[in-house]
């Protein structure tokens, strides 16, 4: 799990484009929208495109979205038991 | 003395010409359905086509089936054929005749047609130069029957048309034109379906404005012309009056509207009280209704605040033609124009449930009188307007022009080396998104604001003449080179030419005037012409205007293959007038 917390971290940092931020600045259980980070609707659609590209994983609705992006843990733990590849 | 509106011209997925339209209209015919011109991989997304092929349509228009025309320009001169001949207006008798046309999309379908073959062949770079949106009007007037007549061009995303109406009708009471022809054109492409797709607030059936289960909105196409002459020189048949404008931006984000949807309520009462008249005196709203969530709530939320509990009718009509995004302004004013000729509302279609949430539509009224309607059109970014027809000649006064502009600040940013200093103003974060073109535009303009010590103007107007490139270019390699699934949301809501004025309105929290124009090197004319007028007419007293374009290595490459002069890689100039 480790292991794929920080690939997903450098994952959301290229897809973000997080300008000078390494996986140690992101707390994997921190809120990632909101008061954690501060990331918005558009991020959660970045991640959503991230997840299909990455792991074969299809969101239908930006709503599902909403509990598994809430941490990088949460979405370690959603991909763990979804990912297609 | 008003400004008449003497000839109309519109076509759509419910039909070509006015007589069609109207025909659709009545018969609660919708227009959407498969897809079968574009050619997308997405199916299953219904979409509000017009029915000619771009063949037909050149038939139409008496140009050969070989030549090279991109889709939005042939709606656009399909359409302003009809506008003129409905009008009587010989261009040969009419020296002071202005067409303002709103468009995004351009050319895109024929660079979407060529883009894989562009680093290899020199054989389709000059129609690939004809993309921006200058040269797309441009080619409508010329294929219009108007070649050769003033031309500018609005681009304010989904509210380009309707903002081409008001700042045509600007131009009439101020006396610089005779007869002026605005409205806007936008064919389907594949990048702005996949743009709206990443987006995810395209539906996967019919849309549904304003019902509880609505699900996103369907794109459309097509392209409207309103001839607009002052009352004194319109002769013949008039079909209503342009009473009243308003335009101002939600300042909220850059694709989603505010929940209280204060940027369309700011459009709305501007256009009433220029017009001199009350929320009762509405007798109908043709609303700007997308069928998103985010939309239809945030723009009822607005409704609710100017009309209260007596909500004059209210409907979408995107369920007929789907959303025509810059186009959309214009074939409402249209369709709005037909509803008061004709004494009836336009129905709802697609609605069925009920939102707490959201008005309640009409689901079209037969046998009324329509003497004074409200068109919003609203986009990306918050460009909101709202327009207002009148049966009556409006008995407003006209504008007085007293204040004089001068020049506060003037900053040039002509490389991307100093774009570091946008973290003086920014942090790093919140640049997460931005390309270097946006960067150097908020950088020029938040410099610019320093130096005139102002920290928020009351209005920005932004001239480019490519837009966004880079983000534009980088959607577009990954489309065709990785197909069109899994494209990122980011790229397209930052390939809009509006992105740049919408993005300075965000950060400065400027509710005020927001537009954008993009014709070619008079872009920063028609800029600095429009920020003048505001403040002679008192409406501003400071007007942020900036001229910003940018290059990549590849659009440098084309330049040089075609001996064109070479770009800047990156150039943004803001300029804040204020009032002496």
């Amino acid at each position: 799990m480790d292991e794929l917390i920080h690939t997903l971290k450098l994952q959301i940092i290229e897809a973000l484009n997080l300008e000078e931020m390494t996986p140690d600045d992101i707390d994997a259980s921190a809120p990632l929208f909101g008061e954690g980070l501060g990331l918005d609707s558009i991020d959660a659609l970045e991640l959503i495109v991230l997840l299909e590209k990455h792991y074969g994983i299809r969101l239908a609705n930006p709503s599902e979205g909403k509990a598994i992006f809430s941490s990088v843990s949460s979405i370690a733990d959603y991909v763990s038991k979804n990912r297609k590849k | 003395m008003g400004i008449a509106i003497t000839g109309i011209g519109v076509i759509s997925a419910i039909g070509n010409g006015a007589d069609a339209t109207l025909a659709s209209l009545r018969q609660k015919q919708s227009g959407i359905g498969e897809v079968r011109h574009l050619p997308t991989c997405h199916r299953g997304l219904p979409v509000g086509e017009v029915d000619d092929s771009d063949n037909e349509l050149k038939h139409g228009l008496g140009i050969a089936e070989d030549t090279e025309v991109s889709r939005t320009v042939l709606l656009g001169a399909t359409a302003l054929h009809e506008a003129i001949a409905d009008a009587g207006i010989d261009k040969a008798q009419c020296q002071r005749m202005v067409l303002v046309s709103g468009t995004t999309v351009g050319g895109m379908d024929v660079t979407e047609r060529y883009f894989g073959q562009l680093a290899e062949s020199d054989e389709h770079l000059q129609p690939v130069m004809s993309h921006d949106c200058g040269s797309s009007t441009e080619a409508t007037a010329r294929y219009g029957g108007i070649g050769g007549v003033r031309c500018t061009t609005v681009s304010t995303a989904c509210s380009s048309a309707l903002n081409a109406i008001a700042v045509g009708a600007e131009l009439l009471s101020r006396g610089e034109a005779d007869v002026v022809i605005a409205g806007g054109s936008e064919a389907l492409s594949l990048f702005h379906l996949n743009g709206f797709n990443s987006l995810m607030i395209l539906s996967q059936e019919r849309c549904r404005p304003f019902d509880a289960v609505r699900n996103g909105l369907n794109l459309g196409e097509g392209a409207a012309y309103v001839v607009m002459q002052r009352s004194d020189d319109a002769t013949g048949r008039v079909y209503g009056y342009v009473a009243g404008y308003g335009n101002a931006c939600d300042a909220y984000h850059q694709t989603a509207s505010s929940p209280d949807g204060e940027g369309a309520y700011r459009a709305m009462s501007e256009a009433l009280a220029m017009g001199g008249v009350k929320p009762e005196d509405i007798d109908y709203v043709n609303a700007h209704g997308t069928a998103t969530e985010n939309n239809d709530s945030s723009e009822s939320a607005a409704l609710r605040r100017l009309f209260g509990d007596a909500m004059p009718p209210v409907s979408s009509t995107k369920g007929y033609t789907g959303h025509t995004t810059s186009a959309s302004g214009a074939i409402e004013v249209v369709i709005s124009l037909l509803a008061m000729q004709h004494g009836f509302v336009p129905a709802n279609v697609g609605y069925n449930t009920a939102d707490i949430a959201c008005i309640e539509p009409s689901m079209g009224i037969e046998g009324v009188s329509l003497r004074r309607v409200l068109c919003n059109s609203f986009g990306f970014g918050g460009n909101d307007s709202s327009l207002l027809l009148s049966l009556d000649e409006p008995k407003y006064p006209w504008p007085s022009y007293s204040q004089s502009a001068v020049v506060a600040a003037d900053v040039v940013i002509d490389n991307s080396e100093s774009l570091a200093e946008l973290r003086q103003y920014i942090p790093v974060l919140e640049t997460r998104r931005m390309g270097k073109l946006l960067k150097a535009a908020t950088l020029s303009s938040l410099q610019a604001l320093r130096k005139a010590g102002i920290d928020a103007p009351d209005a920005v107007i932004a001239a480019t003449r490519w837009g966004m490139l880079e983000t534009s270019e980088r959607f577009l390699s990954d489309m065709c080179q990785g197909g069109e699934t899994m494209l990122k949301p980011s790229l397209f809501m930052q390939s809009t030419h509006n992105t740049i004025a919408s993005a300075i309105a965000i950060r400065t929290r400027c509710q005020g005037y927001n537009i954008t124009y993009s014709h070619g090197s008079a872009s920063l004319d028609w800029a600095l012409d429009d920020a003048r007028r505001l403040i002679a007419q008192g409406k501003a007293r400071s007007v942020l205007v900036g001229l910003h374009d940018e290059s990549t290595p590849m659009f440098a490459d084309i330049c040089r293959r075609l001996g064109c002069p070479m770009p800047y890689e990156v150039y943004s100039r803001s300029i804040l007038l204020t009032t002496d």
